[in-house]
């Protein structure tokens, strides 16, 4: 005899949501933060697997003491902050440029191209984006030097040199990331009412106080996101760098991931590689705090 | 003479053309109001004297200078928008002070200009909100004291009633009428409610595909209709329309033949009617405001499909040989559907119009 009480088979049962989210959970405890976690732990504990005679004690914070003590790293940080502050306001300045006049009315076609052409970096792998920096910048046949020698100025060698190879990846950043930046803009342009534009057109002919009184509060929001997606970016970027030039010459890219890639895997004393690890980590966090307390406002 | 002057205005999106060559002026303080259904281009005319759609051709200007490839800020002109436009980021005072500051005015001007506009529209009170905290007809008011500070030459406002609820819209109406006859300033306002284009304009320009369809007071639109358009635009219910043929035409005296007529005949003085012959088509348009019950002399004969009734008067439904035909009664008359009703009108109430759809005059 049937159930009359019987709910239809809706082939949803209590479980059905876990099924559904266990994947992308699982994932992310497995990428994400399992290895945050054994960072975190290992920051903690003696482990250099090059020397494992030396046993893996925990030892406290002695990593962290030795790192904050480590005139290198500090320099290390010094040079990630120095590009940081190179790069960042061209990027914000270009980036804003780009949307400003992407944001234009007119030419429909062009404006559709260039949009989709400004995907091209941001679509390009890192280290590929160092091959493309290393052909460039090659002081024989790279089209920089070409482009030197055709005006005059005559090339050098970019890569050889510390202020160069400086100049180097944080024009190859530029290029890379300028695009998102224009891309946020562009967005925080388009979310301004076009009524209210219009409304600021019949009281100012000024495109300086559109922009700075009616477009920039639309703008703020995207500009956040994207100086914290650009700090955590900075601080582990490595692909890049370590394919141009390796941190070299000398220490004059010698950006803090870069460092921390060769104390874990060169000398391979993870437990301090961790402990400077968590310790960008907790920088990175602060910075966003920071950008979200002093920037960030909704609109409306 | 002539402040705002409109020379054959062209507008042109792509290959569409919205506005085919409109010509019109109007004076100092009058209060102009476009009107027409969706689409029309009255928008986009308006959008056009403020400057905020280029003009493919034709010239404008505005007090005696040209204006027409003027920035919009240079124009002198506010507008009130449909959607308020005010800046979500800005108080209410820091939004009407926005153009003042533009423009470089002292402080203590701005200050003075602002709370002047404020006390004109009693939201003194709501100087420092924020707009989101504002109700919609708090917005409006916010968006036209934005504009009575700047003391334009022209104030615009594209339907700036239609977000509002209806008992608001009509305090808004009255308000903005006011608002004209104490500051005196030329206004023009687009709507598609030809009600508030009948209370608030000195002149009505009717628009339609983007031709002007005629340019009058509102009396005289409502009057003397140049064509079937504007006298079924004009006027609320509707304007009744009958097709009839013309069977005898001679001097002053015109008889139309219709099955809705009594006897299917109709006979009227016409003073025009030389301009017509025997089988000619005409359109015969009838208010259903001036047709009435307890004529001595029907000059319809109607089968009554439905009433409404309003209160204090009662809108009959009614269909005549095919024809639909909408009367305004006072009252409840006491009528039920199926009813044969025997309907009259004064002959100088009816409209003649060609086949064309053109007025007759006499």
């Amino acid at each position: 005899m049937a159930d009359m009480t019987a709910k239809p088979n809706r082939g949803y049962r209590r479980w059905t949501p876990f099924w559904f989210l266990a994947p992308a959970v699982a994932t992310l405890l497995l990428i994400g933060i399992y290895p945050t976690l054994f960072a975190l732990i290992t920051s903690f504990r003696r482990y250099n697997i090059a020397r494992p005679r030396e046993g893996f004690d925990f030892i406290g914070f002695d990593n962290y003491a030795s790192v904050l003590t480590d005139s290198t790293f500090w320099a290390s940080l010094g040079t990630t902050a120095r590009f940081y502050v190179s790069v960042l306001p061209i990027q914000v300045m270009l980036g804003l440029a780009i949307a400003l006049l992407l944001h234009k009315t007119g030419m429909g076609f062009l404006k559709a191209l260039a949009r989709v052409t400004l995907v091209v970096p941001l679509a390009t792998t890192y280290a590929v984006v160092g091959l493309i920096g290393r052909l460039i910048f090659n002081r024989d046949f790279g089209v920089a030097n070409q482009i030197l020698n055709a005006i005059g100025v005559g090339g050098f060698d970019w890569l050889g040199s510390p202020r160069g190879a400086f100049t180097a990846i944080a024009i190859m950043d530029i290029w890379q990331w300028t695009p998102f930046c224009a891309l946020i803009f562009l967005a925080g342009l388009s979310m301004v009412p076009g009524e209210i534009e219009e409304a600021a057109r019949l009281e100012t002919t000024s495109k300086w106080a559109l922009l700075r009184y009616v477009q920039l509060p639309y703008l703020l929001p995207g500009l956040t996101a994207l100086l914290i997606l650009r700090s955590a970016d900075v601080l582990k970027l490595f692909d890049m760098v370590f394919v141009m030039t390796r941190g070299g010459p000398g220490a004059a890219t010698d950006l803090v991931s870069i460092y921390i890639q060769r104390v874990g895997f060169r000398i391979f004393d993870l437990g301090t590689a961790s402990a400077q690890a968590i310790l960008l980590l907790v920088l990175t966090i602060l910075i966003s705090r920071l950008y979200i307390r002093i920037l960030y406002r909704e609109v409306q | 003479m002539t402040f705002l002057q409109l020379n054959d205005i062209r507008k042109n999106f792509g290959e569409v053309s919205v506005i085919k060559g409109v010509s019109f002026s109007a004076e100092r303080g009058e209060f102009v109001v476009f009107v027409g259904p969706s689409g029309c281009g009255k928008s986009t005319l308006l959008r056009m004297i403020a400057g905020l759609e280029d003009v493919s051709g034709g010239a404008m200007s505005i007090d005696g200078k040209d204006v027409t490839y003027e920035e919009p800020a240079k124009r002198e002109v506010s507008m009130v928008f449909q959607s308020y436009a005010l800046y979500p980021h800005m108080s209410v005072f820091e939004n009407m002070a926005f153009g003042l500051r533009m423009a470089k005015l002292p402080e203590a001007e701005i200050k003075s200009r602002v709370l002047e506009a404020a006390r004109i529209l009693q939201i003194e009170p709501l100087l420092e909100r924020k707009p989101r905290a504002l109700s919609g007809g708090q917005r409006q008011r916010v968006a036209i004291g934005r504009s009575i500070v700047r003391n334009p030459k022209i104030f615009l406002f594209d339907e700036p009633l239609s977000n509002l609820d209806a008992d608001l819209r009509t305090q808004m109406r009255v308000e903005i009428a006011k608002l004209h006859r104490n500051l005196g300033a030329t206004m023009v306002y687009v709507t598609h409610d030809q009600v508030e284009a009948m209370t608030l304009a000195d002149r009505i320009v009717v628009l339609r595909g983007g031709l002007v369809e005629q340019i009058g007071t509102p009396t005289e639109l409502y009057d003397r209709p140049a064509n079937t358009f504007v006298g079924g635009f004009i006027g609320s219910p509707k304007m009744n329309f009958i097709s009839a043929t013309v069977e005898q035409a001679d001097g002053a005296r015109l008889v139309l033949n219709h099955a809705a007529f009594v006897g299917g005949h109709l006979q009227l003085p016409f003073a025009g009617a030389a301009a017509l012959k025997p089988g000619d088509k005409v359109t015969v348009g009838l208010r259903p405001e001036h047709l009435s019950l307890d004529a001595e002399n029907p000059v319809l004969s109607l089968s009554l499909d439905i009433s409404e009734n309003l209160g204090g008067a009662t809108q009959l439904y009614t269909t005549g040989a095919g024809e639909a035909v909408t009367l305004l009664v006072a009252g409840r008359p006491p009528l039920k559907p199926g009813d044969k009703l025997r309907v009259g009108i004064n002959a100088d109430h009816i409209y003649l119009f060609d086949a064309q759809g053109l007025a007759l005059r006499a």
